[in-house]
């Protein structure tokens, strides 16, 4: 089972008058099979706390641990623009990120890329994909290293809502199937209670300063009154600490 | 009803198709040029057929150059030009590829070599010709050599800098996120990214170097394609400079329909439409300009995220 723990974590970015503090000392405790949202407005570090988890960037202090079933693991990334190889054809791009080029990678990259709906698909090239579909692949991608771990940086705002909504459900399928811990980023709230077992809200300045558990069962269909109910109270949250604003 | 009929797809009359205009195009010009000799009435401006008919002679081996102990056959010329545009090539492509990466890493070394890549651009090559010609004198591959690098060494520097300095930071992010290892990252991601600027680099070192090296050979050698033409321009004989001309454009256009074309459409299959490779694909023959390198095309895999 993962688990992730953040201590005193802090980032800022440039000195002098250029100075951002894009993180302040977040405190964090993630375990289990969870479907975590992060939510916030645009600038308070989401991006960056999932950078810094990612190894894509440095904390400038505090500690980062992710333990996982299997210690070599690592976790899958999904990004707001899909992120692919233009150069390579669908199944390379999956294949990229495979610790072994065997057939056994192989065959699970092409599972995967079945459950996205994109099984004959992987000799094209994303440019001859549309944007829903090289989403698809970049979700696919994440997925096919089975790992502990997935992070996802508001991998459907760049979609139309028809879309993205399908999107949701398929995502949430495989969330269900495969039983990941999922960081996932939005700053649609009706995207995170849809989909989330627990909502983090971030504020500007990089503050974490809610914790919201949603206790409520899966499927959830937004047109449902306990999906709206749990929607308004995040937003009264969001009202409280003066988030709607910005 | 005839099978014709039934055929439904709408054809295209042949004269209304591309195809009947570019084959259009060089009769007309040999119409053109039959009317301006016929009207000119001048000994000196020649008609096509015998300009053909020279051609064909050199081809042959029927006519010879006059030139001491020299090369004197088109063979000769051909070959000797060809090796000096080779070697000034590679050279330009070297050096140039280690400027440019060099000046795209580093803001204090483009800083340093900015304004005089800019310089040696502004300058014609028929400086350069000169130039040369008076520094290494007349004998021997110098002069066209280094006519050859000076031409074409900007154009590489350039475009291998933009190169380096429109490398997709995400897509290295996303690679480092997944934990691929950095050579497997340098092979799937770098290279490739900077192939359509390498490619762009090539083309250019290849054409304009060519150009440069022919204007020194005119000016500033005693051998060499650039040489014929100039013997026969010395010897008022419109047939040899034109049809060493064509020979020098035929050469052009066999590199880009043999090697430059097939090349870049196996190495930017992955692009959506061909058309749209800009810079990278028809320039062999145009006339350069800065800007012209400047347009390579960005490439990056998506839209930097938020
Ligand atoms: N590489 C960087 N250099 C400088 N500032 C950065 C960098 N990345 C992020 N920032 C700044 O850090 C803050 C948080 O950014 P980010 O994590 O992208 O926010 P979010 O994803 O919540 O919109 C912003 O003020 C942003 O401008
Ligand atoms: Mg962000």
């Amino acid at each position: 089972m993962a688990e992730i723990k953040v201590k005193n974590l802090h980032k800022e970015f440039g000195v002098g008058d250029d100075r951002v503090v894009a993180l302040e000392n977040v405190n964090l405790d993630i375990e289990g099979h969870v479907f975590v949202s992060i939510v916030g407005p645009s600038g308070c570090g989401k991006s960056t706390l999932l950078n810094i988890l990612s190894g894509i960037e440095t904390a400038s202090s505090g500690t980062v641990d992710i333990t996982q079933d299997s210690h070599d693991a690592n976790p899958g990334y999904v990004f707001q623009a899909a992120r692919l190889l233009p150069w390579r054809s669908v199944m390379e791009n999956l294949m990229f990120v495979q610790k072994e080029r065997d057939d056994e990678a192989r065959a699970r990259c092409q599972r995967y890329l079945d459950m996205v709906q994109l099984g004959d698909k992987g000799d094209k090239f994303p440019g001859e994909l549309s944007g829903g579909m090289q989403q698809r692949v970049g979700i696919a991608r994440a997925f096919s290293i089975e790992p502990d771990v997935l992070f996802m940086d508001e991998p459907f705002s760049h979609l139309d809502a028809i879309t993205a909504r399908s999107l949701r459900r398929e995502l949430h399928e495989m969330w269900k199937q495969t039983k990941k811990t999922v960081l996932f980023v939005t700053h649609d709230v009706g995207e995170a209670v849809e989909l989330s077992n627990r909502i983090l809200v971030f504020a500007k300045g990089g503050k974490l300063e809610d914790d919201i558990t949603v206790d409520l069962p899966f499927p959830r269909d937004p047109s449902d009154d306990a999906v709206a109910v749990a929607k308004a109270q995040v937003l009264r949250k969001f009202e409280e600490l003066d988030l709607l604003a910005t | 009803m005839t099978a014709a009929a039934m055929d439904s797809r709408p054809r295209v009359p042949f004269y209304r198709r591309p195809v009947a205009a570019r084959i259009l195009m060089p009769i007309a010009v040999i119409v053109v040029w039959y009317l301006v000799y016929w009207t000119l009435g001048s000994r000196i401006f020649e008609p096509p057929h015998r300009v053909f008919e020279f051609m064909w002679n050199e081809l042959t081996l029927e006519t010879r150059l006059r030139n001491g102990k020299g090369p004197s056959n088109l063979y000769q010329m051909f070959g000797l030009t060809v090796v000096r545009l080779f070697a000034g090539f590679a050279i330009a492509m070297v050096v140039g590829t280690v400027i440019g990466l060099a000046m795209g890493l580093s803001k204090s070394v483009n800083a340093f070599f900015h304004d005089w890549v800019m310089a040696v651009l502004a300058m014609p090559a028929l400086v350069w010709a000169l130039f040369l010609g008076l520094v290494f004198g007349p004998q021997g591959n110098q002069a066209p050599i280094y006519a050859c690098i000076l031409a074409g060494i900007p154009f590489v520097i350039i475009n291998v800098r933009e190169g380096v300095r429109n490398t997709p930071k995400e897509l290295f992010d996303m690679a480092r996120a997944f934990g691929v290892p950095q050579n497997k990252i340098t092979r799937n991601v770098l290279l490739p990214s900077l192939m359509p600027f390498l490619f762009a680099a090539v083309r250019y070192a290849f054409s304009v170097g060519w150009k440069g090296l022919v204007i020194a050979e005119v000016f500033a050698s005693d051998s060499g394609m650039g040489w014929a033409i100039k013997f026969w321009y010395d010897a008022h004989q419109t047939r040899g400079v034109i049809g060493y001309a064509l020979f020098f454009v035929a050469f052009a256009l066999a590199l880009e329909k043999l090697l430059f074309e097939p090349l870049a459409e196996k190495a930017f299959k992955w692009r959506p439409r061909v058309g749209d490779v800009g810079v990278v694909e028809e320039q062999f023959l145009l006339d350069q300009t800065v800007e012209g390198a400047l347009e390579v095309e960005q490439f990056t895999g998506g839209e930097s995220d938020g």
